[in-house]
């Protein structure tokens, strides 16, 4: 049986669904999204089924359901921007924190939008127009979507993201987000149109950001198949972002611990076996050093 | 010897010195002999015509605000008196004249389409005169002249997906134009059976985008009502790129740049010689509705 068949409604409010849903997988999501399918293929995509539901007036409401092939990659999805209001069901629910590092919504709500990461599912449900009636029946179709299904938590990796780097600075929850490729990590931190990290779909990484006193600085937390791949990783980012700190030729493993002062501020990294992680946009040097220490990557 | 690979990073961008080097890295000696080339060059100049009662609180067109808006745009841009005198200074009743929309993200309202259709009509060119040209399939061949007619948004993986990215789909191959590939979007401009045809620009400002894709966030979409019209293709980029750039910083209330950051209007500048690219060479007028602006 396919799984997703009696998951949505054939009615709600005043909306029917127009047709058997849209299915997108990998082989042609380029052709649905103006080519722009790179971000779901980013993560561990499986297919996506859309479907169309109409009120006869012109607002139509869009469901896609995007399968990926596991909670990780969905809650990945929604991680890429904590905006909106928190949406739980039953309605007024509250949502219990299942992760300090990141907002503890499983779906969020703006305008006419609703995003929701449900185990391995992740969903967008949009309204045209954003209308009471509209917002309603996206609700119902999202309670839909949920039902039934469990709740994993948020990427083991967050855990290793301190809510508090000393001295005081503070976790950004609504900044953390969970990627695995460069061309994500570029569309919330632009660091570089190659790949100069090494991401791929075998990597798993946390980036976010701190704040203290109006000031931010960055942290990017790598998790790599092995350590060879991360060492690779390590030395591609050496070589491309700080030319002047890549010393010894492609058979000398770099230095596992790093600090550089560059444009923007101080750089620090550190690998240990297959983590690394590299901070940015350090005030100084001290900084830089304690904020690397932190960071628990033997955890 | 083997040519040593350079790389473009954010160092470059904070350094001022990214058009040099995705210069190098992209187009190698091409990018050398253009800036020899790059110094002096005219000015350009962008209209802004904006009617806070474009759309209603329903986001609905309203199609005669738009069909003189568009009189107006046209009128600046040209220097003409009207939009038929505009036109005719732009075409020829003889020319096929081809429509280039965005149909995808953040399409080009229909109705602006219709009344640049109308308004063409209206000074002379024959209503067969003028197709639908945006799409991989279309024949370039008997077209012989394009209005360009996007809608103003951001894209998340250029950067800003307005002008200079509209005629990606005459490339045949649009992914090849995606990453760091998108400094080279400028190209497809000199196609040979692109090149010289643009007429006019004119950006559907009406509810832009400013954050997100590949599928539209409403709340990255508000009412800017405007329409964005010019000779030069990359100073409307240039222009619009401001505006989505404030709007980011308003609605987080602290520095949002657009990341990636769209590295294919300076090269449209320095590498393909479309237009301006450098504030300080743009000229905006600005007519209408003042509030919000964002230039």
């Amino acid at each position: 049986m396919n799984p997703e068949k009696a998951i949505l409604p054939e009615t709600v409010g005043a909306w029917k669904a127009a047709a058997a849903p849209r299915k997108i997988d990998a082989g042609n999501i380029f052709d649905y999204m103006n080519g722009a399918g790179e971000l779901y293929l980013a993560y561990h995509f499986d297919h996506m089924l859309a479907w169309e539901y109409r009120d006869g007036s012109d607002n139509d409401l869009l469901v896609e359901l995007y399968r990926m092939q596991g909670s990780d990659d969905a809650f990945g999805l929604l991680s890429l921007d904590w905006g909106g209001e928190a949406v739980a069901w039953p309605h007024g629910a509250k949502i219990i924190p299942s992760s300090a590092a990141v907002p503890p919504a499983r779906a969020l709500y703006g305008e006419g939008l609703l995003r929701l990461w449900s185990d391995d599912l992740y969903a967008r449900v949009m309204a045209v127009r954003e209308t009471p009636a509209a917002r309603e029946a996206i609700l119902v179709l999202a309670q839909a979507i949920v039902a039934g299904r469990s709740d994993p938590p948020p990427p083991a990796l967050l855990r290793l993201l301190p809510t508090v780097l000393n001295p005081q600075w503070k976790l950004k929850i609504d900044r953390s987000a969970f990627i695995r490729s460069h061309l994500v990590l570029n569309s919330l931190y632009y660091l570089s149109h190659d790949n100069i990290l090494g991401l791929d779909s075998s990597c798993e990484a946390v980036f976010t950001s701190y704040e203290k006193e109006g000031r931010r600085l960055h942290l990017l937390v790598i998790q790599y198949a092995d350590d060879r791949s991360a060492e690779q990783g390590l030395a591609g980012f050496l070589a491309g972002y700080i030319p002047e700190g890549a010393k010894g030729g492609p058979a000398t493993p770099p230095a596992e611990l790093g600090f550089f002062l560059v444009e923007d501020g101080w750089l620090g990294f550190h690998k240990a076996g297959r983590r690394l992680a590299v901070v940015f946009q350090c005030p100084d040097l001290d900084a830089a050093r304690r904020i690397v220490a932190q960071v628990g990557l033997e955890n | 010897m083997k040519k040593k690979r350079v790389i473009v990073t954010r160092r470059d961008f904070i350094r001022g010195s990214a058009g040099a080097a995705l210069g190098a890295a992209l187009l190698g000696p091409a990018w050398l002999k253009a800036e020899a080339k790059a110094a002096g060059g005219q000015r350009s100049l962008v209209v802004i015509v904006r009617d806070a009662k474009a759309m209603d609180a329903n986001l609905s067109v309203d199609k005669q605000a738009v069909a003189s808006m568009l009189e107006q745009a046209l009128a600046q841009v040209t220097g003409k008196a009207d939009a038929r005198a505009a036109w005719l200074s732009l075409v020829k009743p003889t020319d096929i004249v081809g429509l280039v929309p965005t149909p995808h993200l953040n399409p080009t309202h229909d109705q602006l389409i219709e009344v640049v259709r109308e308004s063409l009509v209206a000074a002379g060119v024959p209503s067969g005169h003028i197709v639908h040209a945006q799409g991989r399939d279309v024949d370039l061949a008997p077209i012989t002249a394009l209005i360009c007619l996007p809608a103003l948004k951001a894209h998340w993986l250029t950067g800003i997906g307005t002008v200079i990215k509209n005629y990606i789909l005459y490339s045949g191959a649009p992914r090849n134009y995606h990453h760091q590939d998108s400094a080279k979007l400028g190209e497809i401009w000199n196609l040979p059976q692109v090149k010289g045809k643009t007429r006019l620009v004119l950006v559907d400002a009406l509810h832009p985008l400013c954050d997100k894709g590949p599928q539209p966030d409403p709340r990255y979409k508000w009412a800017y009502n405007g329409l964005i019209a010019s000779l030069d293709p990359v100073a409307v980029d240039a222009v619009g790129l401001k505006i989505i750039s404030a709007k980011r910083e308003a609605l987080r209330g602290e520095p949002w740049p657009i990341s990636p950051p769209p590295i294919c209007i300076e090269a449209a500048d320095k590498v393909y010689k479309l237009g301006n690219s450098d504030p300080a060479k743009i000229d905006i007028k600005v007519f209408g509705w003042k509030e919000n602006l964002l230039v």
